[in-house]
């Protein structure tokens, strides 16, 4: 994926003053920054929700977008989301969902609807329709909110072996506390993404 | 074409999921419309009301209560569709475009939101239509119900298009609510002294009315008036699919989303 000088502005307040990314394939990477810094603008754009003011942005392949918001229909079960995302993507079975369902332990809530469903797994089904269709640039909006210890653990296991799989992982975070795990961390401060002071990589 | 219908199923089933869920809506069909049309037969004074309709141009003195009947049953279909369609719409509008933009076709989509419209509309219109008769048999039941089915599809494509552009719940509710209520009181002769003014025909409910009105209380068939209605469902129909169009575009070319796994990746591009 790559991003060259995005800008993008809400009426007078400006969000992003010229943001460039280059994210190679097998790269787990994040964005720190503080609340309303503009992640989740940024990530909007990267995912097609939103169009930037200026700038361009190449991708090399199928996107898988979670959004910070979980967006899910209350009224469907997690099966029925299963099968609509599963007619979206075009895929031919639910496997690798089954699979993330497994990994991420809610596999038990498959005939519950959303609406009735505890905010961290609302999040693990959010995440798993952005995953089902092995995507090769991965944008993850805070993808880890809601989840207990256990699968924080787990989602790291996986986004790591999505990484080693050759997928290009983004995530982004108003904390930096996950350092460690990344390849690369931006820091996004005033529109302007920099590398962040103090990363371990 | 297979993969069409699957489009176009998978889709209608999740729509009709989602409608059959809203339990308030429910409610409102089995109680409130068979308890409207009762209330008014029996509240309403019986006294004859005479007034030319004005698709056909015949005189007709129908019992007071039994015009209003009618009205009443417009206003209750009207509502109830708006109601549903306006509920579904806004609540699974940022869903419609995560799908959207996951690869699924919005033409589907959309089809899909209007095939659920017109089974919901001939569902409570059969329901309307009955609770109708259980007091007055209309002399032309089925032009009856047709007049109520478009008038009902037009105010379910009115909910889709406050759905998909206000960004409050209560202002769709209120809107379909007042829209509808000014529009049928003001076509109601036992109401509305104006009845016959020359601004009542733009009403968006106008011709269901008329054809409604006659296929109650005599025996011809006001084709111009369903022929407004459709009409006027057309013209609501098209602003409801930009308004659903435009809530669920994909900034990034459409093929970037649409793939199917597998294909070597390819480099795409867009400016900005």
């Amino acid at each position: 994926m790559r991003v060259r000088d995005v800008h993008h502005s809400y009426r007078r307040r400006v969000v992003l003053r010229g943001i460039s990314i280059e994210l190679q394939p097998g790269v787990l990477a994040g964005i720190v920054g503080e609340n309303g810094a503009g992640k989740s603008t940024l990530l909007k754009i990267l995912s097609g929700e939103l169009r930037p003011d200026r700038g361009t942005v190449h991708h090399g392949g199928r996107i898988g977008y979670c959004p910070q918001e979980v967006v899910l229909n209350d009224s469907l079960t997690v099966r029925q989301h299963l099968e609509f995302f599963k007619t979206a993507f075009g895929l031919a079975d639910l496997r690798r969902a089954e699979e993330i369902m497994e990994t991420l332990n809610f596999a038990a809530y498959l005939d519950e609807r959303a609406g009735v469903l505890s905010g961290g797994t609302r999040q693990k089904l959010n995440l798993t329709l952005a995953l089902m269709h092995d995507p090769q640039v991965l944008l993850l909006d805070e993808p880890y909110q809601g989840f207990d210890w256990d699968t924080y653990q787990r989602f790291w296991e996986l986004a790591t072996k999505l990484r080693d799989a050759g997928r290009s992982v983004l995530t982004v975070s108003h904390l930096a506390h996950d350092a460690e795990r990344l390849d690369e961390l931006w820091q996004l401060r005033e529109g302007v993404l920099d590398a962040h002071t103090g990363t371990s990589e | 074409m297979r993969q069409q219908l699957t489009w176009f199923a998978t889709a209608t089933r999740c729509a009709l999921i989602e409608h059959a869920r809203n339990r308030f809506a429910m409610v409102l069909v089995a109680l409130f419309l068979p308890a409207w049309v009762s209330l008014i037969h029996l509240a309403i004074p019986h006294a004859p009301v005479p007034f030319r309709l004005a698709a056909t141009g015949e005189l007709l003195t129908p019992h007071g209560n039994e015009l209003t009947q009618i009205s009443g049953a417009l206003n209750a279909v009207c509502m109830i569709t708006g109601f549903m369609m306006f509920a579904a719409a806004f609540a699974s509008g940022r869903f419609d475009r995560r799908l959207a933009m996951a690869g699924y076709p919005r033409t589907h989509l959309a089809l899909a939101k209007l095939a659920a419209l017109a089974l919901i509309s001939i569902g409570v219109v059969a329901y309307a239509t009955a609770a109708i008769w259980a007091w007055t048999p209309p002399r032309q039941p089925l032009l009856v119900a047709t007049a109520l089915f478009s008038a009902a599809m037009t105010y379910g494509a009115l909910g889709v298009t406050f759905g998909s552009l206000l960004n409050k719940e209560v202002e769709g509710m209120f809107a379909i609510m007042m829209i509808s209520v000014v529009d049928i009181v003001l076509q109601n002769p036992l109401i509305s002294s104006g009845a016959d003014s020359p601004f009542v025909p733009y009403l968006p409910v106008y011709g269901a009315v008329q054809a409604a009105t006659a296929g109650a209380f005599s025996t011809s068939t006001p084709l111009r008036g369903l022929g407004i209605q459709l009409a006027w469902f057309t013209a609501v129909a098209a602003i409801a699919l930009v308004a659903f169009h435009r809530r669920t575009r994909n900034a990034l070319p459409p093929t970037a989303t649409a793939e199917l796994p597998g294909p070597p990746p390819q480099s795409r591009s867009r400016s900005g």
